[in-house]
């Protein structure tokens, strides 16, 4: 069983070929099911049967569609929206918050008359990269130090297991203001090397456990016995079987990343102002409530919610696509 | 029983150790220190400003070899009135002061004084407490209260229409940023409706003293229902906040037990001897699945402490959250490491609990 249990629809039963367990869904007419054995007959690739589970979800279709059209907005949005978010044209109505939405200002405007859906779109590109950045490093540094740990075991994995559950306990905001003396302050390069380091342990404990599991199986004995070097077990052998879960926390990691760009710039920690981040674009929106615009806080947090929400779902879905027990 | 509990508690000393050191070091390396507040005053000189940092058993530009000095004065080892390593007594100074050592430090159970404030550090966190526990309590009894009864109906029913909702706006719920969900809050029943009030725990005007005082509690005491639901106003908007954000994972976890639970063999025993689903449900697979759930409510606990800083920072709650904050704002390190440490305490004696208390519902597992 998995964590998040096989989404089985009522209706579909499991057909056994050959080549281990292929779905047919006995709801579709016959002709159809056929033809899908047919096809599941000439030997679908792991990733293709991925795939396949994959597009049953729905909401996760749905989340990979807004997170790609979110990513386009991200590098074409700030060519193409006709404002510069720099220039401070001020407030044209009475409203000392903004303007609340018009057709010129499709999501109104902030305190100093700058667009907010302007805002949204440069936010994009600068959420998105922390996010993706971050996730990546974080990807690569966890599998590294979750291999070699699992891999070798003995002390080797004492120390990194220790290394990791210190991480655990950094408290952020200190890194934050440590990484600003080096960097200088509200740098997004700051917050990518911050957050990937941070969030690596959780990759880095999930790959030493799926080792510990996989290290006495079959085919690594197999492999050892015809010589095979351990580091290419490792990489070779063990890791392609373990990259499921890891995928899955993956995306967990970048929606996680994602809020905490939001939560820190919103504390005064993160992004400096110069720059548009989806967090610092509505940070100081709060001291304008009072005045009625909701706008401003509306929609880079909205932004924010479906980015995140889009990418959970992805990942619910790639939990069941990759979990080779789920049945389509 | 006891060996277990023994070992576990030597095990985590070297941990939260280790955590203060990091911690302490991180906060070191932080541009700027407590003296930065006195750079407003211009009839400050620098000798002052020096003696004062001394007496704080602090540098102003500490080296490595400084920042182990500092720690060690923060810890009890190193005797700041001038003497290193040695007490007045001429002992070493991390002896208990009964025996000749110093009486500074963590050790001797001095956490320092707030820089800020100037206030020990114990009495500026009790102060604090008090809001936190209100309103992380109120938050956690409702959210476990709820993630129990959707994740178990979720379970008994799965698949259904119940359970495909909940898990769809648990995702939801799930993904919100917490203080954006706060600020819509506020937006909605704040300031359009007018229905809740959106700062602070009491109102400052209707509040007979101000909140956490000896003169707060002595009119709480004496008039407690208007008082109280002063509080109970204040407390609406920061506990749907936190509670939506909460449920979520808690409620997955829940389902995710009681699935695992009805799944075991001893619900189809008692569904084949013929005992009403009812009875099956709650007295054979709920009281089953309570095990882990119990431990991860445990677990939670040690979280309450510590407050949330998005949160109370969003709603101006004078909590633990937000005294954190600032003292790292104001480079309160005394402060800092007084909630930090409590903290990691916290959750390592919450650990053990959970473990100790599944042991001792679990008969199957001994140690």
């Amino acid at each position: 069983m998995t964590s998040r249990d096989d989404p089985a629809p009522p209706g579909s039963t499991v057909f056994v070929t050959g080549q281990g367990t292929m779905p047919v869904d006995i709801a579709a007419p016959a002709d159809v099911a056929a033809a899908d054995v047919e096809v599941a007959l000439e030997s679908l690739g792991q990733w293709q049967l991925a795939w396949r589970r994959f597009k049953r979800h729905r909401m996760a279709l749905f989340g990979l569609a807004f997170l790609a059209f979110a990513v386009l907005v991200a590098i074409i949005g700030p060519i193409v929206w006709p404002y510069d978010p720099l220039i401070i044209p001020g407030v044209s109505g009475t409203n000392p918050g903004g303007d609340s939405p018009s057709l010129a200002h499709l999501m109104g405007t902030d305190n100093n008359g700058r667009d907010v859906l302007q805002m949204v779109v440069n936010g994009a590109r600068i959420s998105m990269t922390i996010g993706i950045t971050s996730m990546l490093i974080a990807g690569f540094v966890g599998i590294t130090v979750g291999t070699l740990a699992g891999y070798f075991g003995g002390w080797v994995d004492n120390v990194l297991m220790r290394v990791v559950d210190t991480f655990f306990a950094i408290p952020l905001l200190f890194v934050i203001l440590v990484a600003a003396a080096f960097f200088g302050e509200g740098k997004v390069i700051s917050l990518v090397l911050i957050f990937g380091l941070l969030s690596w342990p959780l990759i880095a404990r999930l790959i030493r456990a799926q080792f510990l599991s996989l290290r006495e199986v079959d085919f690594v004995e197999a492999a050892r016995a015809v010589g095979v070097s351990d580091l290419r077990i490792a990489f070779r052998d063990i890791l392609p079987n373990a990259i499921g879960p890891i995928i899955v926390a993956m995306t967990l990691i970048m929606a996680n990343n994602i809020i905490l760009e939001a939560f820190v710039s919103y504390l005064n920690f993160g992004i400096s102002a110069d720059q548009i981040s989806w967090g610092n674009a509505l940070a100081q929106s709060q001291n304008y409530l009072v005045f009625g615009n909701w706008w401003w806080a509306f929609f880079p947090g909205i932004a924010i919610a479906l980015t995140v929400i889009a990418i959970n779902f992805i990942g619910d879905g790639l939990r069941d696509a990759l979990d080779p027990r789920t049945r389509l | 029983m006891l060996t277990y509990v023994a070992r576990r508690i030597i095990q985590a000393i070297p941990v939260v150790f280790l955590i203060a050191v990091v911690s302490f070091f991180l906060m070191q390396q932080a541009p700027g220190g407590p003296q930065l507040a006195f750079n407003q005053n211009h009839h400050i000189t620098t000798a002052q400003i020096d003696s004062w940092l001394k007496s704080w058993c602090l540098e102003r530009d500490p080296g490595v070899v400084g920042t182990i000095r500092e720690f060690a004065g923060w810890l009890g080892v190193w005797n700041c009135t001038g003497g290193g390593l040695l007490s007045a007594h001429g002992l070493p100074n991390f002896l208990p002061a009964a025996l000749g050592g110093g009486t500074n430090g963590l050790l001797h159970g001095d956490f320092g004084f707030s820089i800020a404030s100037g206030q020990p550090v114990l009495s500026e966190i009790l102060n604090r407490v008090p809001a936190t526990l209100i309103l992380m309590g109120v938050s956690w009894v409702i959210w476990v209260t709820m993630a129990i009864l959707i994740g178990v109906l979720a379970a008994v029913k799965r698949y259904s229409v119940w359970d495909q909702a909940t898990t769809f706006f648990s995702y939801i719920f799930y993904s919100l940023p917490t203080f954006w969900l706060g600020l819509i809050l506020i937006f909605i029943f704040g300031v359009a409706l007018r229905w809740f009030p959106v700062q602070g725990i009491v109102d400052t005007r209707a509040a007979p003293a101000p909140f956490a005082t000896d003169a707060y509690w002595a009119a709480l005491a004496k008039d407690p229902i208007p008082n109280l639901f002063d509080i109970g106003r204040h407390l609406v908007l920061p506990v749907i906040t936190l509670v939506a954000v909460s449920i979520a994972a808690d409620s997955r976890f829940v389902r995710s037990a009681m699935l695992d639970s009805l799944s075991q063999d001893y619900v189809r025993t008692a569904r084949a001897k013929g005992a009403v689903e009812r009875s099956v449900i709650f007295r054979h697979a709920f009281r089953n699945a309570l095990l882990p759930i119990l431990t991860n409510v445990a677990l939670e606990l040690a979280f309450l402490f510590s407050g949330a800083i998005v949160t109370e920072t969003v709603f101006t709650w004078p909590g633990m959250g937000r005294l954190y904050f600032d003292a790292v704002n104001a480079r309160d390190y005394f402060l800092v490491m007084g909630i930090l440490f409590i903290g990691s305490i916290l959750v390592v004696i919450m650990n053990l609990v959970a473990d100790v208390l599944y042991a001792w519902a679990d008969p199957r597992i001994r140690y």
